[in-house]
């Protein structure tokens, strides 16, 4: 138990360490620039390649993904209207 | 020997159940719900509900974690009528939903629909974290519903210097091409930017656990907080692309230079009490960052509660019961409303919800309170 005891506290000592070099590190703009480069060029693409398969998609007249899931944003908007305005009638049947 | 025992039997534990306190669907819009807590047998014996709003990026059960470490359990036995909202899982379609459409839209619907219950119209309001931002973004624009607001953990200030605020301020970083490529914010790349606030909290967290694997009550513990640690839910992707920068990139805030439905935010206009509790180990908030509310606000009775512990732990722990839980139980009757007129109560049956961020520190020195 002593010796587990000792190594936990080496461990801690090495942790707290080990995270606020870790700390540091990530705080440098040397490192974050071009992570954030990185998962923006990403990002750009995924959406250039999803845009790409829309026009294609769309050019044989079909639905896209992006058509579908604005409909259906459409539809919980009115719903959520049609509770504004329900909520609205109750509050001035209340008055 | 248990220990090692129960490390070796770890794999075959039975999963603790997670978001069991009793509770009913009180209200449901799109994906998001509002719960209710059944009361206790002897009934409620407080004149005010209370709203928990947890934030968008875990989910809800953090404050119904398992029996014994459950916030929302704690006040249904104090004799609280407790509400909370559970955010749900956006669907694809839902990457259009804007903050204005949860932060007055859908949280404002909540706090109208949980003030209804009672006369007086008014509902305490409880935010965690982000859910306490936006908690206090509404409040500032919509206070009349507000008895009372605790914003624990809840940033306001997001230019802190602190590792989420630089990596949002970076030039590199695009949040508009963020939300383009991938439509809601998935959670595996929000958890990642959370681990790496802490790289070596994994291996902090297998340590720990070798070292109290004797313990049941722990193990049962620690498995559940995994559980919700690993249950992460994704963001919509207008609402982060305003979250983000709005918030975060142009601290817009504090300055009140920021708009909830073409309504200027001033924070001063939070006239109700108000509570600010910021834990001394929270790395994902950091206490500055969230203290800052105090200052602003337009409340006459405000206080600010400074705890030891992390973002997680300081509030859902065996020492969060003895000491975070009662002082915020004590700030409720204190601020209780003078009796009246409730609306009768509905029957509901168990119903299990399961429905997620690590423990970042244990809780152990004293507290202190300040009081402003």
């Amino acid at each position: 138990m002593m010796m587990w005891d000792q190594w936990k506290k080496g461990f801690d000592m090495w942790e707290q360490k080990t995270a606020e070099m870790m700390e540091t590190v990530l705080k440098s703009p040397a490192v974050l620039q071009p992570m954030g480069g990185l998962l923006s060029a990403s990002m750009k693409m995924k959406a250039g390649v999803e845009k790409a398969s829309a026009q294609w998609w769309g050019g044989l007249g079909l639905p896209t993904k992006r058509e579908q899931e604005k409909t259906l944003h459409a539809l919980n908007q009115i719903q959520s209207r049609l509770i504004d305005l329900e909520e609205k009638l109750a509050e001035m049947k209340k008055n | 020997m248990k220990r090692i025992t129960n490390l070796l039997t770890l794999w075959k534990r039975p999963k603790p159940q997670v978001g069991v306190t009793p509770h009913e669907i009180f209200w449901q819009e799109n994906k998001w719900k509002l719960l209710r807590y059944q009361a206790r047998p002897e009934g409620i014996s407080h004149q005010t509900p209370i709203l928990l709003v947890p934030s968008l990026i875990n989910r809800h059960y953090v404050l119904d974690l398992m029996p014994g470490k459950s916030f929302a359990e704690y006040l249904v036995a104090q004799g609280f009528d407790v509400f909370c909202i559970d955010w749900g899982t956006p669907g694809d379609e839902d990457r259009y939903v804007t903050f204005d459409d949860l932060v007055d839209g859908a949280l404002g619907r909540a706090i109208r629909k949980v003030a209804s219950t009672v006369g007086h119209d008014r509902t305490h309001v409880l935010g965690y974290c982000m859910g306490g931002t936006l908690a206090a973004i509404h409040g500032a624009v919509h206070p009349e519903h507000l008895q009372s607001f605790v914003a624990l953990a809840a940033p306001v200030k997001f230019n802190d210097g602190s590792l989420l605020s630089q990596w949002t301020r970076l030039k590199g970083f695009d949040i508009d091409a963020l939300v383009a490529g991938t439509g809601n914010v998935p959670p595996r790349l929000l958890q990642s930017a959370f681990q790496m606030l802490r790289p070596t909290l994994p291996l902090q967290k297998a340590v720990m656990l070798i070292d109290r694997a004797w313990n049941d009550e722990f193990l049962d513990g620690h498995l559940a907080l995994e559980t919700w640690g690993n249950d992460n839910v994704a963001i919509p992707g207008e609402f982060y692309r305003t979250y983000i920068s709005e918030l975060y990139q142009k601290d817009a805030l504090l300055p009140g230079r920021f708009a909830l439905k073409g309504k200027k935010v001033e924070l001063k206009n939070l006239v109700c009490p108000t509570l600010a509790v910021t834990f001394e180990h929270d790395n994902i908030v950091p206490g500055p960052s969230a203290a800052a509310l105090i200052d602003v606000i337009g409340a006459k009775d405000k206080q600010h509660l400074h705890l030891p512990g992390g973002h997680v732990g300081a509030v859902v722990s065996k020492h969060a019961a003895k000491t975070l839980w009662p002082q915020l139980v004590a700030f409720y009757e204190k601020h209780d409303s003078p009796p009246q007129k409730r609306a009768p109560l509905p029957q509901v049956e168990k119903k299990p919800a399961p429905v997620s961020k690590p423990a970042k520190r244990r809780t152990s020195a004293p507290r202190e309170v300040r009081t402003r």
